[in-house]
């Protein structure tokens, strides 16, 4: 098993565990198997990223960590309680808390409403004052580095970069335990997307947010202490002792006959 | 990459580079069917591509070199084609077999792009595949560890310090990028072509 975090001291209990999860999908008549047996362990503070190409399984990865969708074999676990055993109640409330969740189509912006608006809006459902809300919305925009002056901008209008970075304040604001990212960089510009990237991993590191990271660019994901891939549902990462993997155990049957 | 040659002929010989990777895939020309030098190189020409540029020179160079090692023997036969004398053969032994899989399955010292695994796939029997998914996923291990060894620049972002060093990290993640998904695509394939074969 992939065992992701430091080591000092005595073992950390992990932030967030896969073991043996699998997930399939129908399409049509047919059905598919998104992820097999995958097994890895996040610990508090500890980074992972993930490099894989389209449709190899990345996103559904994500949305099982963060307890958006529910696995069919295996169990993912988040602060040792299995996502499955919770309502989904439960699991809108880690989402609101101690997980953090941005991915591309994450982005919901009202009419009318303002960055300001939209950061200060995300703490305010943790129920703090307004005015607290606010200031803490003025300070996770400040070092998601958004200028002062979009925080009254409209959301409708961002530039790709600046909308990358209020969702990340908007994150921030809730301070989760785990960020996951689901393709950090869609931005067009390579300076934008790596200075959105280094950001991403400093956050992280200074305020000890784990970090879940995914990506089809390996260089996206570059600085993360540890990182895997994720081909057609299977995941290998550094971490695995020895040198065979072995194919899951079901498609193992087939190898093996002559 | 250097190569120990195996074998009892006491003096150690090296073998390094491309030609490690011919040695290797001579081998199992030779197990698939005898044939003498020159037809060994064709197929080799063929079977690796233009990319490789196979010299019969080196083709000759290594045979010797393998019959040193009593990987291969030469016996002398008629001509196919009637005509007088006779053309030397190169045969297996009762050891390439083994020094075969023992090639496939071992990757010797790091290199970033494994053309040495074109090689192994060219002249892999079926019986290798477990050979051959253990050296692929070795080889995807290593290029993940690679990356993790790349650490962004220490330079101002975007300023002219940085840019050499921010182009060269680029190349290189471009580079593991395509090793990874050309390995993963490589392991999908075999295992797709072991679940139909079944």
């Amino acid at each position: 098993m992939a065992s992701v975090g430091s080591s000092r001291g005595k073992a950390q209990a992990p932030l967030l565990s896969f073991a043996s999860v699998g997930k399939r999908r129908r399409e049509g008549e047919r059905e598919s198997t998104v992820l097999e047996d995958v097994s890895f362990e996040l610990r508090p503070g500890s980074a992972l990223g993930i490099y894989g190409q389209r449709r190899s399984g990345k996103s559904t990865l994500l949305r099982l960590a963060v307890g958006l969708e529910l696995a069919q074999e295996g169990s993912v676990l988040f602060e040792g309680r299995a996502l499955a055993g919770m309502s989904s109640g439960e699991r809108a409330r880690l989402l609101r808390g101690p997980i953090a969740f941005l991915s591309g189509d994450g982005w919901l912006p009202s009419p009318g409403e303002t960055v300001m608006d939209h950061v200060a809006m995300s703490a305010g459902s943790a129920g703090l004052s307004l005015r607290e809300a606010r200031r803490r919305a003025l300070a996770a925009l400040d070092r998601a580095g958004v200028a002062g002056v979009s925080a009254e901008e409209m959301t409708v209008s961002l530039a790709p970069d600046t909308r990358a970075r209020v969702m990340l304040a908007r994150a921030l604001v809730r301070e989760p335990l785990m960020l996951a990212v689901d393709e950090p960089a869609p931005l067009p510009a390579l300076l934008e997307r790596e200075r959105y990237c280094a950001l991403l991993r400093e956050v992280a590191r200074e305020r000890s947010i784990a970090l879940l990271m995914a990506s089809e660019e390996l260089s996206a994901l570059q600085g993360i202490a540890s990182l895997a891939s994720l081909s057609a549902g299977e995941l290998c990462s550094t971490q695995v002792q020895g040198t065979v993997v072995e194919f899951p155990r079901r498609r193992a049957a087939a190898i093996e006959a002559p | 990459m250097v190569v120990a040659a195996e074998g009892n002929t006491g003096t150690a010989k090296w073998i390094r580079g491309r030609s490690a990777h011919l040695r290797g895939a001579l081998l199992g020309l030779v197990l698939e069917r005898p044939s003498h030098g020159g037809e060994l190189a064709n197929r080799m020409a063929m079977r690796l591509g233009e990319t490789w540029r196979v010299d019969s020179n080196d083709v000759y160079r290594l045979l010797q070199n393998l019959m040193d090692e009593g990987l291969v023997e030469v016996r002398e036969e008629p001509r196919r084609d009637k005509r007088p004398g006779t053309r030397i053969v190169y045969h297996p032994t009762e050891m390439t077999s083994a020094a075969l899989t023992r090639w496939i399955e071992t990757l010797l010292p790091r290199e970033t792009f494994r053309l040495g695994l074109h090689a192994k796939l060219a002249v892999a029997r079926e019986q290798d595949v477990p050979g051959l998914r253990s050296a692929l996923a070795q080889h995807r291990r290593e290029c993940l560890e690679l990356a993790q060894m790349m650490c962004p620049g220490d330079g101002e972002p975007g300023s002219w310090g940085a840019l050499f060093m921010d182009c060269t990290r680029d190349g290189i993640h471009q580079m593991l990028q395509t090793e990874l998904d050309w390995v993963n695509r490589t392991l999908r394939r075999i295992e797709e072509y072991a679940a139909t074969a079944a």
